[in-house]
């Protein structure tokens, strides 16, 4: 089966297919799915060599777990977005007891670059804030609001009740409201 | 596509647009790692399982050049039942109480004589 016309294949498809050693499926997987397992690790972790790190490994414990994979049961994106999650906080955990201090400040030089450069300094700010969350309200939002999935998937992917889910993401966005408000000006913050 | 609640709070929506527009991109190097992991983990998949090895035990050799199992368990049996005829008493050449009748016949050139009546 030619790569383009996996695209259409579901990532459950594709892993049956590479576990039955489809090296096609691999790449397509791989295409596929790196860029949102990456993206997604490095809005947890705020740092973009452990997010590599991450994704590395988690799709790895991808391909070695697609042989028992329970099709029907849960998504893929679900399993890797609970995967990259529980490899972050292990990451985060150890880190936070020997490098409090190292958790970079807002680059604050880069945010008042011009105006063309405003929306890298927002999503820049907004990581900053992020890192500041605790882990679960920082997933919860970073899954509602750029990852843009609904309140049930986010609910099996933390384990957790919607009404939760809800909680989390609420008192996350009044902190991160609070943490962005001192920066309305520099960022253009309720301008639009 | 991001979700919006109920409790949205305003501004924030222009933030999570520029994150999603700005996330982080895997570098090719990552791609290239993930695409060796993937082979690697196929090519031990596809690999036959190892047979499991057998140690050629001087027992085993003797048990195999015997002819297996059947020969093994005939020997055993004969074995068996030469052990209790050896250990068994012949009660069916008792006579009576204590007295018992000894047929082997240790010389016979004696016993010619003795009938003979010739000492």
């Amino acid at each position: 089966m030619p790569l383009d016309t996996m695209s259409d294949e579901s990532d459950e498809v594709l892993l049956v297919l590479f576990a039955n050693g489809d090296a096609l499926a691999a790449r397509a997987l791989t295409a596929r799915l790196t860029p949102r397992v990456m993206g997604h690790a490095y809005r947890l972790l705020g740092n973009h060599a452990e997010a590599e790190d991450v994704t590395q490994e988690a799709m790895l414990r991808l391909w070695k777990v697609a042989p028992d994979w329970r099709q029907g049961e849960a998504k893929v994106t679900t399993w890797l977005y609970r995967v990259v999650a529980n490899l972050c906080a292990d990451l985060r955990r150890r880190a936070r007891g020997v490098a409090l201090d190292s958790i970079p400040e807002p680059e604050d030089g880069r945010a008042t670059a011009a105006e063309t450069l405003q929306d890298t300094a927002r999503a820049e700010a907004l990581q900053s804030a992020l890192d500041h969350l605790p882990d679960r309200q920082r997933q919860a939002v970073v899954l509602r609001h750029i990852e843009g999935l609904a309140n049930p998937e986010i609910a099996e992917i933390m384990e957790i009740t919607t009404e939760a889910v809800e909680s989390l993401t609420a008192r996350g966005k009044r902190a991160l409201t609070a943490a962005l408000s001192g920066r309305q000006e520099e960022l253009g913050y309720g301008d639009e | 596509m991001a979700m919006s609640d109920k409790d949205d709070i305003p501004g924030l929506e222009v933030f999570f647009d520029a994150a999603r527009r700005h996330g982080a991109e895997p570098s090719a190097a990552l791609m290239a790692r993930i695409g060796e992991d993937a082979q690697a983990v196929q090519a031990l998949a596809q690999r036959p399982a190892p047979q499991p090895t057998r140690r050629s035990t001087l027992s085993s050799q003797l048990y195999r050049l015997l002819g297996g199992w059947p020969a093994v368990a005939g020997l055993a049996t004969a074995a068996v039942a030469g052990v209790w005829l050896g250990i068994s008493l012949p009660e069916g050449l008792l006579l009576d109480e204590g007295e018992s009748v000894y047929l082997v016949d240790v010389a016979p050139e004696l016993a010619f004589d003795l009938a003979g009546g010739n000492f």
